[in-house]
């Protein structure tokens, strides 16, 4: 009725989303389905498995809205949080079977899904930083880095993978991300 | 003064999402007393949140968008019509549902909370007891006092139906009415948190619906599983 929520900031779209508006939801929708799509066909693998994580996600956002709270960050990562979290539950709810297959040799082939589409020429140059930061961390601490965060796999999971201390697994994680971390900078990447 | 030797090496693990359930919450407890590792969790967080961008970008299929947007209009008109919003007063009609007022979780999943949205806190229950409900693929998980309503290959409901949760609490035989409505996704899997505590009921059992739910049970009973 007059009230242009395309041209509302995030924060203020949640406001509305918290109330029930479907049309104020499909917003957030359109602005971030891309990025919850992707981090989901990354994880999952498959166009199926990305899609039901992707629909559970947003579905469970529209029942939770009132839980987005703009001072712990922004809508977006909020969305990835949950998507991230979502594609984790159906990771692990896969069959043991499955994931010691996926173990074995899955991972290499899931990571390959490459099918680009355009997106804004900003959202490309912070992808490319951060490939940049993780592709130029030590080999053994990118490979814990992804094998937890787009595998879904524990530390201790991937110590047995990796016939590794544990300790070791963790403190690969620590010291990446502290690298990337420092990579990243402050505010070049808004996360 | 606090446990933070046992933990010292986990903040990359916690926010890269890498650790099981229970030792997740184990951890959380202590980031609420150890300032150090809450540090170093907040130094580390930014890193993982950037890792999606990391991912090649796809767009989504249109089809997806449909599907979640059918279901959001619906319960939408839903919350519309019980006037759940958060601007609005409890409908009248769930009033007499006093038992289950702490238990809302937000004025959209006060409405429905429907599958999946508690999937989480199912991967890894050790201590979890289930109990079969009277139909294949369908089970009630117990985690001390929290039941889970957890099934595979459950129908659809009937058109314009959806599924009820009720509960039979202990020492009765009228099944009381929850807030839970459901449909399951379309592999037939659906996951319920039943409200409230397992202690005071002996039956779960889940009913076909009105979309808005109802007081009674008016559809056919689809699965009841005893507690006992």
């Amino acid at each position: 009725m007059g009230l242009d929520l395309r041209s509302l900031a995030d924060e203020d779209v949640m406001q509305l989303v918290r109330r029930g508006d479907a049309r104020a939801f499909e917003v957030i929708y359109e602005r971030h389905s891309g990025a919850a799509f992707s981090l989901a066909y990354r994880m999952m693998g498959s166009r199926s498995g990305a899609e039901d994580v992707t629909q559970d996600a947003f579905l469970s956002m529209w029942r939770s809205g009132a839980r987005y709270d703009r001072a712990r960050g922004s809508v977006r990562t909020w969305v990835l949080g949950i998507v991230h979290h979502r594609a984790i539950d159906a990771l692990r709810r896969a069959t043991v079977h499955d994931r010691r297959r996926a173990g074995d040799d899955g991972i290499e082939e899931r990571f390959e899904a490459r099918e680009r589409t355009d997106v804004e020429a900003a959202r490309r140059e912070e992808a490319g930083t951060v490939r940049g930061a993780l592709s130029s961390l030590p080999a053994d601490q990118s490979q814990v880095i992804e094998l937890a965060y787009f595998g879904g796999f524990t530390h201790t999971e991937i110590a047995e993978m990796l016939d590794a201390p544990v300790g070791t697994v963790k403190g690969r994680m620590r010291l990446g991300l502290k690298k990337m971390r420092a990579q990243l900078g402050e505010g070049q990447v808004a996360v | 003064m606090n446990d933070h030797a046992r933990w010292e090496d986990f903040a990359g693990a916690y926010v890269l999402g890498a650790m099981a359930t229970d030792e997740r919450e184990a951890f959380e407890a202590h980031l609420a007393t150890c300032e150090t590792c809450r540090e170093e969790v907040d130094e580390l967080r930014p890193a993982a949140q950037a890792l999606p961008m990391a991912s090649p970008s796809l767009q989504p299929p249109a089809a997806l968008k449909d599907r979640i947007m059918v279901e959001v209009e619906r319960e939408a008109a839903l919350l519309a019509s019980t006037g759940a919003g958060a601007d609005r007063p409890a409908p009248a009609r769930r009033e007499r549902r006093s038992w289950l007022s702490g238990w809302r979780l937000a004025p959209v999943a006060a409405a429905l909370l429907v599958a999946g949205v508690l999937a989480g806190a199912l991967l890894t229950a050790p201590d979890s007891t289930t109990y079969p409900f009277d139909r294949a693929g369908a089970e009630l998980e117990v985690d001390g006092d929290k039941a889970t309503l957890v099934a595979e290959r459950l129908p659809p409901p009937p058109e314009d139906r959806v599924y009820e949760v009720w509960v039979m609490p202990k020492g009765s035989d009228t099944p009381q009415p929850t807030d839970v409505l459901f449909t399951p996704r379309g592999d037939g899997s659906a996951e319920a948190a039943i409200p409230g505590s397992v202690d005071d009921i002996q039956q779960v059992l889940v009913t076909d619906e009105p979309r808005e739910g109802s007081d009674e049970p008016t559809g056919e009973l689809l699965m009841a599983a005893d507690l006992s």
